[in-house]
C-alpha cells in the first residue's frame, strides 16, 4: 500500500490516468494521495509544521528543548528573586510584590518548559520590580519623614 | 562522622578565609534581619507615630497582606506567639520558610556550586493564589481572625 502517488518508480500510479501525476508533482514526490482537495504544494509540511504551533511565541527556547525534549534545560537557572517579591509583599506591605510573585512564578515554569530565553527575560522583570519595590518603600520612608517634620500628620501606626 | 569529613567547619574552630568570604552574602543578609529585628522589637510598633502607616491602607482604606507585620514581628521579637498569629497570620508562617531558604542559600554559597535546583512553577502560582486570597479575605466579614 504504498502511500506516493507522484513516485515516478510507482507504474500504477503513474500510468493509471492520475490527473494530479504532473511533472511538478514527480519532482517534489510528496504530494498526498488522490482525492485530497487542498495538496500541499512543498514536500510534507504537515508532518512537523503542527509542533511548532501551540509555541509561536517562543522560537529560541525549543532549541535547547529539541535534544533533550520538555525537560529541563542544564546550566543553574536563572534566578527568580521570590525572596524578594515575598519580602515585599508580606513583610514591607507592598501589594505591587505581588507581581514580583507572577514574574518569580513565570521564571520557573518558563525554564522548566525548555525556554531558557523566556526564563531570562522574566527574571530580568523580577529583578527589576523587586529593585523598584526597594525604591517605592524609600521613597515612602522619605515622604513620611517630610510630612512628619513639615506637617506632623501620620499619628498611628497600622504598619 | 561528619567532624572528620569537615574538619574545619566545627562550630567552634574559625574556618577559612575564602569559606568566610563567600559565606559574606548570608551572613550580612542574616545581620541585617537580626538589625531590623531588633529595632523592630525595641521600637514598639503598637505605639503611634513610630512607623509610618501602610501606604496602601492609607489610599484605599483596605488591609494588604503585609499589613500587621511589624506588630506580629515585634511579638515575635518579645516571644509571643499568639499575638504574632493574632496580627498577621501568614507573615508568621512565612518566617520558618525564609530561615530555611537562608540555610539553603548559605550551603549554596560556602560550597561555591549554582542553583540547581528549581521549585515546580506551580508552587510559585500557588503562592501567588494564597497570597492574593489573603490580602482579599482579610477585609471581608467573617475573617476578622485574619485581619490586623
Amino acid at each position: 500500500m504504498t502511500q506516493y502517488p507522484g513516485q515516478p518508480d510507482d507504474p500504477q500510479r503513474s500510468e493509471g490516468g492520475d490527473p494530479y501525476a504532473s511533472p511538478s508533482s514527480e519532482t517534489y514526490g510528496s504530494l498526498p494521495p488522490a482525492g485530497s482537495s487542498t495538496p500541499p504544494p512543498y514536500g510534507s509540511p504537515g508532518q512537523f509544521g503542527g509542533q511548532q504551533q501551540p509555541y509561536p511565541q517562543q522560537p529560541y527556547g525549543q532549541a535547547p528543548g529539541y535534544s533533550g525534549g520538555y525537560g529541563q534545560p542544564a546550566g543553574p537557572p536563572p534566578p527568580n528573586y521570590l525572596v524578594w517579591a515575598i519580602l515585599s509583599t508580606i513583610f514591607c506591605c507592598l501589594p505591587l510584590g505581588v507581581v514580583s510573585i507572577v514574574f518569580a512564578a513565570q521564571v520557573n515554569s518558563k525554564w522548566a518548559s525548555g525556554d531558557v530565553a523566556g526564563a531570562q527575560d522574566s527574571s530580568t522583570k523580577a529583578k527589576q520590580f523587586a529593585l523598584w519595590s526597594a525604591l517605592a518603600w524609600v521613597i515612602v520612608i522619605v515622604l513620611y519623614v517630610l510630612l512628619i517634620v513639615v506637617i506632623g500628620v501620620g499619628r498611628f501606626s497600622t504598619s | 562522622m561528619t567532624l572528620d569529613q569537615r574538619p574545619q567547619a566545627g562550630p567552634g574552630t574559625a574556618p577559612a578565609p575564602g569559606r568566610l568570604v563567600r559565606a559574606a552574602g548570608p551572613l550580612l543578609g542574616a545581620a541585617g534581619a537580626l538589625a531590623a529585628v531588633a529595632v523592630v522589637g525595641a521600637v514598639d510598633p503598637n505605639q503611634p507615630g513610630h512607623y509610618p502607616t501602610c501606604p496602601f491602607l492609607a489610599v484605599t482604606g483596605w488591609f494588604c497582606p503585609g499589613c500587621g507585620s511589624l506588630r506580629a514581628l515585634h511579638a515575635l521579637a518579645h516571644g509571643d506567639l499568639r499575638e504574632a498569629l493574632a496580627r498577621n497570620p501568614l507573615m508568621v508562617v512565612t518566617v520558618p520558610a525564609l530561615v530555611l531558604w537562608w540555610g539553603a542559600w548559605l550551603v549554596r554559597s560556602v560550597r561555591a556550586r549554582p542553583r540547581r535546583w528549581v521549585a515546580p512553577a506551580w508552587t510559585i502560582w500557588a503562592l501567588l493564589v494564597v497570597v492574593v486570597a489573603y490580602g482579599v479575605a482579610r477585609n471581608l466579614p467573617g475573617a476578622e481572625f485574619l485581619a490586623p
